[in-house]
């Protein structure tokens, strides 16, 4: 595939008047995991609902798979919005086949898919009782397989991971690496920054509406160099704080984890401890996205 | 397949496995049903059934009846056994006013059911009134009071007749009553109905209660549904995969459906309980028509409202303060269906006919008194119905398009007519 996934184009969208999407310019690479990063009201679910057609954006250009934005991609997209909901009274069978002839599913193909997911996500002994019998977590899993039971080519994920629990966590995370390795696109938004360093090829972090930085995780890594070190030092290393150029130590283990101060060099830190200690192991740690979403958005987000 | 269709589908099969269809489709028919039967053999059980005897004291000034009296209350009451009457004569030098008193007291404790009191000058003319002492509490002793009045007039008239020395067999010649049998002109078998009378004036009721909880009670179902869907979340799923348009075309589609089946029955209900009473057919076919046309029209009306209003609340709640309007507007021909029925081609009554919302429900009356309504009132009726709901459905579509997606505090109305022409 050489089109991108999804290419947003100056897109601008606002409620009244509040601008939820502020001229917002990215590219989605097909066959990766892409995160969608972004504090609480940073236009994350309005943007991805633009990508879906649910609602338009005022200005700009949205393309998906190639084409403009418009239902004719429902059946090669997949959707999960961050407040799940199924039809609590049908059955769990009927839920899965009835949303996968709405995304355009052949029908002679229904019954053969819902048996097929609802056994991967081990609800098959479920199939014929009502949705709300279903425990949370088994709710969970049957909306995973609504999501992609009619095999889009993109997935759209809002917040896929808030209330997981942790086998679904886990069962979540295979899905989409699975079908990445398919050769699918998987978008997802999220504001929990480990899940998004796990899973992701690409990230867009955005902010009021406005695209802070993308790219992919090591692009966007190497744009901000590390404050910390991480040092196995011999002897006692309670100088370390004294130091001039450090901000702060901390203990991992046997390790320090040291933060500099901004603009201190990690080499003077180096020099500044081979005089006093046996230095056995010095790694300059490699900034976390949590990191480079603190710098960039600001702790008042957290 | 057509997405419309599958979600159609969907709410078709769905609403027809809701416990609230199945009770109004079964349970309602069948209570209206048996409550009727359970009625009418009531009725006829009382009509025909024994009474306990009733007792009734008389007091004679006139000291004309006493012997008469007796004889008439004796015949009455070997024809009549199930309506024995017991007079208990009182005698003259007791029947003073402290008497009456005590014998109404009687009555007021339910040791005797009536006082028939005759004056002296009963038989002058221009002579006070007889008076019938008795408690006005239920239809039994109505009856009782007519049999004693028929009796104590006979009996005037046989004093009357051996007074002017008339034969009393001449006089009972020339007043023998006439009946008339009345006839239908539009029951088949030509059959005096005189039975199915209090029966027929009820269809054009029936006939707006159909269509009335055909419109309304199934469209209950679509504020749930919508507000359920809205505040499940599901619609965003549902509208990653089809337009709002869609979505609610389908819905008022598939409950539409659901609708006519709930009517269906029970016009085949009724049309089967009017057979079993000997009514005879109740509509005629060009009815049926007319009555689908209007109940499609008149069900897509109330369906976009309520689609719409469902879109813009969060809450069952919530959405009570829009539908109230809506659903007293839909009610008031209820309110006057007797004066429709009686007039139905007076002007209030054809204007009202002509009138969105109103039209369905008053055509149906009209129309179940008159099935030969001139087509230049019936059509423009429609094409008024027809323009309006297209009007409302598409205003329904826009505010539902923006509603279904919002949260938070429902709209004010000058919003929603703002999301009408937003872009």
């Amino acid at each position: 595939m050489n089109h991108a996934a999804v290419d947003l184009d100056q897109v601008f969208k606002s409620f009244g008047s509040i601008v939820a999407v502020d001229c917002l310019s990215a590219s989605v690479p097909a066959g990766a995991i892409y995160g969608f990063l972004g504090p609480n009201g940073a236009g994350k679910t309005t943007t991805l609902r633009m990508m879906l057609n649910i609602i338009s954006p005022d200005r700009g250009r949205i393309e998906i798979l190639g084409h403009p934005s418009t239902k004719d991609n429902a059946a090669r997209t997949g959707y999960m919005p961050e407040e799940r909901g199924l039809y609590r009274k049908m059955k769990v069978r009927d839920v899965l086949t009835y949303f996968a002839a709405l995304k355009g599913m052949e029908r002679r193909r229904l019954a053969g898919a819902a048996a097929e997911w609802l056994d991967r996500v081990e609800l098959g002994q479920w199939a014929e009782r009502r949705v709300e019998d279903l425990s949370r977590g088994m709710q969970q899993k049957l909306q995973f397989a609504v999501t992609v039971i009619h095999e889009p080519d993109l997935l759209i994920l809002d917040e896929p991971f808030s209330g997981l629990d942790p086998v679904n966590l886990e069962l979540l995370r295979d899905i989409m690496l699975s079908l990445r390795q398919e050769g699918k696109t998987v978008i997802f938004s999220t504001h929990m920054m480990e899940q998004a360093e796990r899973l992701c090829d690409f990230i867009l972090l955005i902010n009021q509406g406005r695209k802070v930085i993308d790219g992919t995780l090591d692009q966007v890594r190497s744009q901000y160099q590390s404050h910390a070190v991480l040092a196995q030092l011999e002897g006692d290393g309670a100088f370390v704080e004294t130091l001039p150029m450090v901000s702060g130590v901390s203990r991992q283990g046997r390790a320090l984890e040291i933060s500099l101060r901004e603009g201190a060099d990690s080499q003077e830190l180096l020099q500044a401890l081979v005089g006093r200690v046996r230095v056995r192991s010095f790694a300059e740690k490699a900034p976390s996205l949590h990191e480079i979403f603190v710098h960039l958005v600001g702790r008042r987000h957290e | 397949m057509n997405k419309v269709f599958i979600i159609a589908r969907k709410e078709f099969l769905e609403t027809l496995k809701t416990k609230a269809f199945l009770f109004s489709v079964v349970v309602v028919p069948l209570i209206l049903g048996v409550l009727m039967k359970v009625g009418g053999g009531l009725k006829k059980r009382i009509d025909a059934g024994p009474q306990p005897p009733r007792t009734v004291a008389m007091i004679d000034l006139s000291g004309e009846f006493q012997a008469e009296l007796k004889v008439l209350f004796q015949q009455h009451n070997t024809s009549s056994s199930n309506r024995r009457i017991l007079l208990e004569p009182v005698s003259p030098e007791h029947s003073g006013e402290a008497e009456v008193e005590k014998l109404k007291g009687r009555i007021r404790e339910h040791q005797l059911d009536g006082l028939l009191w005759i004056p002296p000058d009963v038989l002058e003319s221009g002579g006070e009134r007889p008076r019938y002492y008795l408690l006005q509490d239920s239809i039994a002793e109505q009856e009782t009071y007519q049999a004693v009045r028929r009796l104590l007039n006979d009996a005037v008239v046989s004093r009357r007749c051996e007074r002017r020395n008339l034969s009393k067999a001449l006089v009972d010649e020339i007043r023998r009553f006439l009946p008339v049998d009345q006839l239908d002109v539009r029951s088949d078998t030509g059959s005096q109905s005189q039975g199915g009378f209090p029966f027929r004036m009820m269809v054009p009721f029936f006939f707006m209660f159909l269509m009335f909880m055909g419109i309304f009670g199934v469209n209950q179902q679509m504020l749930t549904s919508v507000i359920e869907e809205k505040s499940s979340r599901v619609v965003e799923v549902l509208l990653s995969a089809v337009t709002p348009f869609e979505f609610m075309s389908g819905k008022i589609l598939g409950l539409g459906g659901a609708g006519l089946v709930a009517v269906a029955l029970w016009a085949v209900v009724a049309v089967f309980a009017a057979l079993g009473w000997g009514l005879g057919s109740v509509f005629e076919v060009t009815q049926a028509v007319y009555f689908i046309i209007y109940y499609v029209l008149g069900f897509l009306l109330l369906s976009s409202i309520f689609a719409a209003i469902g879109s813009a609340c969060n809450s069952l709640k919530e959405s009570q303060s829009m539908v109230l309007p809506v659903s007293l507007t839909f009610v008031l021909p209820l309110m006057g269906w007797i004066y429709i029925a009686q007039y139905p081609d007076s002007w209030p009554t054809v204007l009202l006919s002509m009138l969105p919302p109103f039209s369905p429900l008053i055509m149906m009356i009209r129309l179940a008194v008159r099935p030969d309504l001139p087509l230049y009132q019936i059509i423009p009726s429609i094409v008024l119905l027809a323009v309006a709901t297209l009007g409302v459905l598409w205003a329904s579509s826009r505010i539902f398009r923006i509603g279904i997606l919002m949260y938070g505090k429902p709209p004010k109305l000058r919003e929603l007519l703002r999301w009408i022409h937003a872009r």
